[in-house]
């Protein structure tokens, strides 16, 4: 073995480099201050070596990004692991990131001889940045996508080139292909090169200069190797336990539905840039994107200058904290916003809803080549809820919501459609109280119609007793999915009710009155044969004014189907949706 | 030595090793990490060799009489990609040939190392035209010390409703049995 050895160190010259590698002196003894740079470069060869496995897996294009991130993340054994520890890594960094610069600062670190390192080092942090936002895109999930469109507007801020500038990284002007394969190369190829770099002027300015002692000095001298690269294994092993904590708690990165331009989603940026984003709340695009940025250049670049004296260096030291404190504080602001928006919460909640959504359509059917998105656009539970919020939620609710979750503003003024035409539904509408409350007919002319005043409202108390079986027979016409039909004989001895055959109703309060199920006269309130079917659901909302439905006294429910508001297809989809699941 | 040496230099020692662990540890958690997932192909089983579904090729009358083999395409009504389910994609392609009221299918790919096989129509004979195997209208070889280590692969084949279908597989190249590619 010592042979092999002996004859590489005589052709290479490796033990030398070894010895000048871990010998390094450092002043003082081996301290905890002192780990951050290895922290950092230990993060940093974890991205290098998970992205490049990720790679193995990614396919950046419009139709194959999500899906190929999809595959890894739940066919791939492991991939989800693979995938967390580089997404909890790149959230790591960043941490670290600001540890070491506050070391530095804090330790006048950054003063002569060092500022060329100082700068270098800011270089660095700033294309970690454009690893992190250029890693955002790249799964081509709703979050990442209308993120970087935020981030990527910004760019155009710059006077001159911006447009320029924002057309080049997008590759075009709208998000496609084109924008995941720059991107990607950016944040695989570009960017790694840079980093990779810089870190080697890095640690060569470092070791030229030396480490920089911070006074007083707590023990006498020692060497890098091994008292100090202890420390720093030690460190990185704890960065490690608690990426992989995270990975395994949150059970891997996040992965939302699919990218798509015309299912809103609300950009966030990832935590550690939420400081920025809610700064452009109350700061023009242009402090934002320029101003900000060059005077944070610029004042990085006069620190080292403005801290050879000691009150420069408290100031500087001031800015920091002061910079690291506001980005807290926006941090916290945003974080409590979004907390408050109850639109906010409901759209988080349906992107979640989605993201499950997609993957149990692709574990049934797989993803066809046009991507993961179509399978949403197509899928008839999607479709509903969103025609449901577009054409339906301004009057009606859901549940109480628009169908999809959202809260909405507009008042109530039709009924509530969660179980429509379900024995409770019905038991409920036949109540004067309910029927008469914003729940059901509350908000319509109806309010104050025959029904209510002179029917529901003189029912004796032996009478509304008897509107359940009313309302079972009505819901059995339905035929929904999820009730049971009534067997012959019940239903007999319902219609017999209905027909008030055995006269139990007072004259003028029987259903058949004016109401009609199976026979040819049109009385003059809605015929109720087959009432909340599919075929008389499909109808009613093509054309409420049909002279079996509401007639001329239709009040104010637009006729989708008539007045071509909605396709027939798209109705169907609108009536199975309604009538697939009970109220919750 | 003395005591006070003795516990330095254990001291020590156990510094180089949890330091050497730990560095270690640290250095191929990394590769670690991605270990599972890049060994995934080899965990799984591709192809169909359980159950290989039945492709429609072409109509029967559509074969030369004489038994002269004829080339077509295999279109699979299901194709799974990764992550990309495709639909009616041509996966291959065979040589039909008539025999009476059945029909013989060879795979076009050579089981040598998988290059296409010609018909070659002046010798009434199949060649191989990378390592020069040549096979004989059945199939067999006809090369000696032919590079090919068994003849031209077939298939199962029925004809129904007067179409042709065949169970499309692919084999392991290079080996004396004709085993399923999984």
């Amino acid at each position: 073995m010592k042979v092999i050895f002996d004859w590489l160190d005589d052709r290479s010259g490796y033990r030398n480099l070894l010895h000048e590698v871990l010998y390094e002196k450092v002043p003082g003894g081996a301290r905890w201050r002192y780990v951050w740079g290895s922290c950092l470069t230990f993060a940093f060869f974890t991205q290098v070596v998970t992205g490049t496995l990720l790679w193995m897996f990614y396919s950046p294009s419009a139709q194959t990004a999500w899906e190929s991130v999809y595959f890894l993340q739940y066919q791939v054994w492991g991939g989800w692991f693979l995938r967390g520890v580089h997404h909890y890594m790149a959230q790591a960094m960043i941490v670290l990131l600001v540890l070491h610069l506050m070391q530095v600062v804090i330790d006048g670190a950054y003063r002569a001889p060092r500022e060329l390192n100082f700068w270098f080092g800011a270089l660095m942090m700033g294309v970690t940045l454009a690893l992190s936002l250029t890693g955002y895109l790249l799964p081509w999930d709703q979050k990442g996508y209308w993120a970087t469109a935020v981030a990527t507007n910004l760019m155009a801020e710059v006077p001159w080139i911006g447009p320029a500038i924002q057309k080049i990284v997008v590759g075009g002007v709208e998000y496609g292909h084109h924008t995941l394969t720059r991107f990607f190369a950016l944040h695989a190829g570009v960017l790694p090169a840079m980093l990779v770099g810089l870190v080697v002027i890095h640690i060569y300015l470092f070791r030229k200069h030396g480490i920089h002692v911070k006074e007083p000095r707590p023990k006498r001298d020692s060497y890098f190797w091994p008292d100090q690269i202890l420390k720093d294994a030690i460190a990185c092993l704890a960065i490690l336990l608690a990426v992989v904590g995270l990975t395994l708690y949150f059970r891997g990165a996040p992965l939302g539905p699919p990218a798509d331009p015309a299912n809103e989603f609300p950009a966030r940026p990832e935590w550690y840039f939420l400081f920025l984003f809610q700064l452009l709340k109350y700061v023009p695009a242009f402090w934002g994107a320029v101003i900000i940025p060059a005077f944070l250049v610029l004042w990085i670049f006069a620190q080292p200058f403005i801290g050879a004296t000691r009150p420069g260096h408290q100031l500087n030291i001031g800015f920091w904290w002061t910079l690291i404190a506001g980005s807290i504080a926006l941090t916290l602001l945003a974080f409590a916003e979004d907390r408050a928006n109850l639109r906010h919460a409901a759209a988080i909640e349906e992107a979640g809803w989605q993201a499950d959504r997609v993957l149990s359509i692709v574990e049934d059917q797989g993803i066809p080549p046009a991507g993961a998105v179509t399978l949403l656009r197509k899928d008839p539970e999607n479709r509903g809820r969103n025609l449901f919020a577009a054409h339906c939620a301004s009057c009606h609710r859901y549940n109480g919501h628009d169908g999809r979750g959202y809260p909405v503003t507009d008042e109530q003024s039709a009924p509530e459609l969660a179980g429509f035409a379900s024995v409770e539904w019905i038991t409920k509408l036949l109540t004067h109280k309910h029927y008469i409350s914003a729940e059901y007919f509350g908000g319509t002319a109806f309010k104050d119609g025959t029904m209510a005043r002179k029917v529901l409202a003189k029912y004796t108390p032996e009478e509304t007793a008897l509107l359940p079986d009313i309302a079972r027979l009505l819901s059995d016409m339905a035929e929904l999915p999820y009730q049971e039909a009534l067997d012959d004989e019940e239903r007999d001895e319902l219609l017999a009710l209905f027909y008030n055959d055995d006269s139990v109703f007072q004259d003028g309060l029987a259903c058949i009155e004016c109401h009609d199920i199976d026979s040819e006269e049109e009385g003059h309130a809605p015929d109720l044969t087959g009432y909340g079917s599919n075929e008389w659901t499909v109808a009613f909302i093509k054309n409420p004014e049909e002279e079996r439905f509401y007639g001329d006294e239709n009040d104010r429910m637009p006729c989708y189907g008539r007045d071509a508001k909605l396709t027939d297809e798209e109705i169907q989809i609108l009536s199975n949706w309604i009538r697939a699941k009970p109220a919750e | 030595m003395n005591d006070s040496d003795q516990e330095d230099t254990s001291r020590r020692k156990f510094i180089r090793v949890a330091t050497i662990s730990a560095s270690a540890a640290c250095g191929l958690f990394p590769l670690a990490a991605g270990i599972p997932a890049l060994l995934d192909p080899v965990t799984k089983s591709f192809g169909n060799a359980g159950n290989v579904p039945w492709s429609k090729v072409a109509p029967f009358v559509s074969l030369p009489e004489d038994g002269t083999p004829a080339k077509f395409e295999v279109v699979q009504e299901k194709v799974v990609d990764a992550w990309t389910t495709y639909k009616d994609v041509p996966v291959g392609a065979v040589y039909l040939t008539r025999r009476e009221k059945d029909v013989v299918a060879f795979n076009l790919k050579c089981p040598h190392l998988g290059c296409a096989i010609d018909f070659r129509k002046q010798s009434n004979d199949y060649f191989c035209p990378c390592h020069n195997s040549s096979f004989a209208l059945d199939g067999s070889i006809t090369t000696e010390n032919s590079p090919s280590p068994r003849p031209m692969d077939t298939m199962e084949t029925k004809v129904e409703d007067g179409y042709v279908w065949i169970r499309f597989q692919h084999f392991r190249p290079n080996i004396p049995e004709k085993t399923p590619l999984s």
